[in-house]
């Protein structure tokens, strides 16, 4: 009996330890019937989930995302980034003479992009930034709305209280309606916080300029210029700042300020 | 009472000194060296996300480096202490072995706590050089992978008694490693199954530890205080299944 007191003891110790484990725990992940993985990715899905390292794998998947996109590229050589079909539409009666920065990034449509999107989500459905920048990128560059809702719909399903996820959504709504002062109005919120993606703020600036609220764009180009570490968006927001800057100086001196 | 904890500290104070001497500290060369390196391809690649990135990557490397180290300490302190004949030596003198066990095991976990400790200072350090703060809930973090290492490092002893080499040792905690954070996927997988298949998964939850539960590193979150019981409940029976062991062992 005594020679049997260790090996049951052990067991009880181990088996509280299950206990407790089995009744406390929830995944705050997604099941793996979610997990939708690229062919070529299925060896750091599995090392994700083995080492319990999504976070990372997640920043991986989003690297690769910003790789496809190659959004430098673009705004290395246009400015005049976003692609608002809508806008262009609402402006000169659908008639685009502007660049186009798909053309821009090897005429390429980026039909894996809603998918990579979501694989980023799909590994970590918390990474807030990888939501609001696929969404952002397909709603306002690519023009696809409804991918755009469709990965917010994903990201709201693990983090249903996430406001500027509720933002972007109405923003896409507002874009289908061609109104523009209404969309930099819901991106507004936005602007100031942490995890706003850069290409959003971008977006802003943009369409405050195109509505001709050049001070709310200057200042968003300012936030751009001193926050980002992406020099393509800065250099980008220096002359954005530079011509606004002679805009309203001109406006001051004709008496309209905008 | 106060003599036997006494024992175990001296046991203890021992085996960290020995991991100490066993020039441990070298491996925080290849940690600062892996990390600026990381930092360096960070910014190039993830611009506005490089602080995450190096946070998430940091992280990640000290719980490997941490790990890497416990587990072949654990795996071949044992083996080689009775090779070498130094485990005759210390029981010969008024030591339980549950003491000896409890002390080199205490001076295991210390060793990691200390390593996790001095990399965590590191990796500050290069955060706060690249222009960023301390990451959200990252004592949490340190706290979490310390109670992962404390379960598979138990673990590891207890293996270490009954396998024939450090290395069988180092390829089944590893194993068990990565089942447990597979806990998620096999509780799903245990629900959408039926019979025979899903009595073996439900054994599995059962018989694996779940080391997702300290896994705050991922969810961004706290260790629960059920989740530190689980952790001091799974440690406490591999200890006593290892205790089991040597008490069968003749030394």
């Amino acid at each position: 009996m005594q020679r049997l007191a260790l090996p049951v003891a052990a067991l009880l110790a181990w088996g509280s330890g299950s206990a407790l484990s089995v009744s406390g725990y929830r995944s705050v992940f997604p099941p793996p019937s979610e997990i939708r993985t690229p062919v070529a990715g299925a060896a750091s899905d599995m090392l994700a989930l083995a080492l319990g390292t999504r976070r990372l794998f997640a920043d991986v998947w989003f690297i690769r995302l910003l790789q496809y996109y190659g959004s430098g590229v673009f705004y290395a050589q246009e400015e005049e980034a976003p692609s608002f079909e809508w806008l262009e539409s609402k402006a000169d009666g659908g008639h685009h003479d502007h660049h186009d920065h798909r053309i821009l990034n090897g005429g390429g449509k980026y039909p894996r992009f809603l998918a990579m999107s979501r694989h980023v989500l799909e590994i970590d459905p918390y990474f807030t930034v990888a939501a609001l920048y696929g969404a952002g990128s397909l709603a306002f560059n690519m023009g696809r709305p409804e991918e755009a809702q469709e990965l917010l719909h994903y990201a709201l399903k693990y983090s249903p209280r996430e406001w500027k996820y509720l933002n972007v959504l109405a923003a896409i709504g507002y874009s289908k309606a061609n109104d523009p002062a209404a969309v930099a109005a819901s991106i507004a919120p936005l602007l100031k916080d942490p995890d706003c993606p850069v290409m959003l703020k971008q977006q802003a600036a943009f369409l405050n300029k195109k509505i001709g609220n050049y001070a709310a764009a200057a200042a968003i180009y300012a936030d751009i210029y001193t926050t980002s570490r992406d020099t393509a968006y800065v250099r980008n927001a220096e002359r954005e700042l530079q011509k606004l800057a002679k805009t309203l100086s001109a406006g001051a001196r004709s008496g309209k300020p905008r | 009472m106060k003599k036997v904890l006494s024992l175990v500290w001296t046991v203890s104070a021992n085996a960290f000194a020995e991991n100490v001497r066993n020039r441990f500290f070298t491996i925080f060369a290849v940690f600062a060296f892996a990390a600026i390196y990381a930092s360096v391809l960070a910014g190039v690649m993830a611009v506005d996300q490089e602080a995450r990135v190096l946070a998430d990557f940091g992280l990640t490397l000290m719980e490997l480096t941490a790990l890497a180290y416990a587990l072949f300490n654990a795996s071949s302190v044992l083996l080689r202490e009775a090779e070498t004949k130094t485990i005759y030596l210390v029981f010969s003198r008024p030591v339980p072995r549950w003491a000896y066990l409890a002390g080199k095991l205490a001076g295991s976990l210390l060793t990691s706590a200390l390593m996790l400790a001095v990399m965590g200072l590191m990796h500050l350090l290069l955060l706060k050089l690249r222009g960023f703060g301390v990451p959200p809930a990252y004592a949490w973090a340190l706290f979490g992978s310390l109670l992962k290492l404390a379960v598979i490092t138990s673990f590891a002893y207890f293996v270490s008694l009954f396998s024939t080499s450090a290395v069988s040792t180092l390829v089944i905690s590893g194993i068990f490693w990565t089942a447990g954070h597979f806990a998620a996927e096999t509780r799903f997988l245990a629900e959408q199954s039926a019979g025979a298949k899903s009595l073996a998964l439900n054994a599995a939850i059962w018989l694996i530890p779940n080391l997702q539960l300290f896994n705050a590193r991922d969810a961004a979150g706290f260790i629960s205080p059920a989740a530190f019981l689980s952790a001091a409940a799974w440690t406490a029976g591999s200890y006593l299944g290892a205790l089991w062991l040597v008490s069968r062992k003749e030394f």
